[in-house]
């Protein structure tokens, strides 16, 4: 690799980024637009921005804003701790809705929720949902061992995923809370709609810490794509990386799923679709990673409002639709790779 | 011995028109005697529980669901109490030997089927979701326990309440809808929307097209911009995600930072006389003066 090429790469590189942060942008400011009512958003937005108190500007501001940025946040903290997962792990099946990140912190949120403890501070919410999600991974990890193939990781997952499962399924059951029993499909799917301002609020602190421990690790995951040993005289300490990461994840998984529930799909997908455009490299997948989920779960989000179907869907509901047969997709093309 | 046998026989089946006239008299007698009050009555369910320990004297009574002890969903706890409860379960209520069962529609059908079976008496009460069908099984259920006058005079207590609080014709109507956990409200045909009508006020969410208990959009509902929102919870003290979205700050904005008012469920998860509690409740916040002060800011 010459100076020139890689010069050239950093160019390309911050070329994608700049082409990915745009798309961005258009469908934030697109999905502003659509809703369940058709209304004038030029005119909320003046209204919202000269403080005239509207009704218009007050479904702009306290509905659909709201619920862009939290599509954006937890599309860019799955996307981002998907890519960091398969490089860490140095499997493609890795990712949060796989190896028990996601089902785990949806557990730890419910737990924190129905017994009560989420209303005593605003913390215990997302916190539930770090314990649960940093548990969770751990098991899953200690189950496959330390140089698992994509078969032993997948199968721990799966373990791991059905254990959360049917925990929520029991703990909803017995919540004092009647309106407990439905939200099961919010925790297995996920949902972005009817969140407020506070909510946002809530999941930022999480996924920004999350994003920031993983920023430094591109240069680590990169070395370790030449084998531990290799990274290992590279001075990469492994355990530190492999706990950086995982606390990372918890941090920023933690946060989302407890407030939009677990929406699948998008953590294994879109490192998947944007590695060819990196060259294969895990450093430089990080952040295209990131943008990527978030433009992901928002053209997601963006579609099930568009859908017809009278009544609103689940967004997890879309990403499984295009993600599960995704993922059949990787499983045929590494059953070829094994023959 | 044998020939005393065979004559009786013989009797028996000579004496047609005796058998006959026997027959008639049963058929004539029957009536008479269903008539008589029952005195075992069983409910099954929290809506004819509710009516019986409202109509029938405490000894007619053997035993009520045990949803009806619980405070938040029955009207009736305190009286409920004083009864063995049930769990209409099968074996349960043949130990109880009832003379009459009272159980909702959609009461659990095997139940129903298998006491018909085994000879009892099952009345179904419907579900009701306006004041005609409130009246309509209050009577019924006097009728079935012999009541009837105490019937007639819950029915009038109740429309002279209902009365003392109706809107007169020249009273501005405010706008409400009511809104639950999950986005959940109360279109036409629910109780709900006969008693915010009772209490003059118009129900957004039956001018939306809702018909029954059905979702609402929280954009549809800030553009219809009601004056007040109305909860009916079913569990207050507990958390759920659904019950967090009940104090999205939009919803506090729209009604100007009057607080959702909850109105106690009891009141009309079963049709019956209490209706009226929440229909005075309902007026009584519709004549709180800060609707026809600030009704209207916003256009």
């Amino acid at each position: 690799m010459t100076l020139s090429t890689s010069g050239g790469k950093a160019d390309y590189q911050g070329r994608l980024i700049a082409l990915m942060a745009a798309a961005l942008a258009c469908l934030f400011v697109l999905s502003l637009f659509i809703g369940s009512n058709p209304i004038p958003v030029l005119t909320a937005a003046l209204d919202a921005a000269g403080d005239t108190q509207s009704v218009i500007a007050l479904i702009l501001t306290e509905v659909r804003l709201p619920r862009a940025l939290i599509a954006l946040v937890a599309g860019a903290t799955l996307g981002v701790c998907g890519a960091s997962m398969q490089g860490l792990l140095q499997n493609p099946l890795a990712s949060p809705g796989l190896v028990g990140s996601a089902s785990g912190a949806a557990l730890g949120a419910s737990l924190a929720l129905y017994s009560g403890v989420a209303a005593s501070f605003w913390l215990a919410l997302p916190a539930g949902g770090m314990i649960g999600s940093l548990l969770a991974t751990l098991l899953v990890y200690t189950l496959a061992g330390r140089a698992a193939g994509t078969a032993t990781l997948i199968l721990a997952g799966v373990a791991v995923n059905s254990i959360a499962l049917s925990l929520i399924s029991l703990l909803i059951n017995l919540a004092p809370s009647p309106y407990a029993v439905r939200e099961i499909v919010l925790w297995m799917l996920g949902s972005l709609a009817n969140h407020s301002m506070g909510d946002f609020w809530i999941l930022l602190p999480g996924s920004l810490l999350g994003w920031m421990l993983l920023a430094g690790t591109g240069r680590s995951l990169d070395a370790l794509t030449l084998g531990e040993e290799t990274a290992h005289t590279l001075g990469v300490n492994l355990d530190r990386l492999r706990w950086r990461i995982f606390f990372a994840v918890a941090l920023a998984v933690g946060s989302a799923v407890s407030i939009t529930g677990a929406i699948g799909f998008i953590g294994l997908v879109t490192p998947h679709l944007l590695r060819p455009l990196v060259g294969f490299q895990p450093g430089r997948l990080l952040p295209v990673s990131a943008l990527g989920g978030a433009i992901l779960l928002l053209c997601a989000d963006i579609g099930v409002r568009l859908f017809p179907a009278g009544t609103e869907i689940k967004v997890g509901v879309l990403t499984s639709l295009v993600g599960a047969p995704f993922f059949l997709f990787l499983i045929v093309k590494s059953r070829r790779w094994q023959i | 011995m044998t020939a005393q046998l065979d004559a009786g026989i013989l009797s028996y089946e000579c004496n047609a028109p005796v058998r006959f006239l026997l027959l008639i008299s049963c058929l004539l007698l029957f009536p008479v005697r269903a008539a008589d009050p029952p005195s075992r009555v069983v409910s099954i369910n929290l809506c004819s529980d509710q009516l019986l320990l409202m109509l029938a004297r405490p000894e007619q009574i053997a035993s009520v669901s045990r949803m009806s002890l619980e405070p938040n969903s029955s009207f009736m706890a305190g009286s409920a109490a004083n009864y063995p409860p049930n769990d209409a379960m099968i074996e349960q209520l043949l130990g109880l030997n009832p003379d009459l069962v009272l159980a909702s529609e959609f009461s659990p059908h095997p139940v129903i089927r298998i006491l018909r079976h085994l000879g009892y008496r099952v009345e179904t009460l419907p579900l009701s979701s306006n004041l005609e069908d409130i009246r309509r099984n209050i009577r019924h259920t006097a009728a079935l326990l012999g009541a009837g006058d105490k019937g007639e005079r819950l029915v009038a207590e109740m429309d002279r309440r209902l009365q003392r609080v109706a809107p007169t014709s020249a009273e501005a109507r405010p706008s409400a809808l009511f809104y639950q956990p999950r986005g959940y409200t109360s279109g036409l045909d629910t109780l709900q929307h006969a008693a915010l009508v009772l209490a003059g006020w118009r129900n957004l969410s039956a001018e939306q097209g809702i018909r029954g208990y059905g979702a609402i959009d929280l954009e549809t509902l800030l553009l219809a911009q009601p004056q007040q929102l109305f909860s009916s919870a079913y569990a207050p003290g507990t958390d759920s995600l659904a019950q967090r979205q009940m104090h999205h700050p939009a919803l506090n904005w729209i009604t100007q930072g009057r607080p959702i008012i909850d109105i106690p469920y009891s009141y009309w998860i079963c049709g019956g006389p209490m209706i009226a509690d929440a229909v005075e409740a309902l007026a009584k916040a519709r004549l709180d003066p800060s609707h026809h002060t600030s009704g209207n800011k916003h256009p």
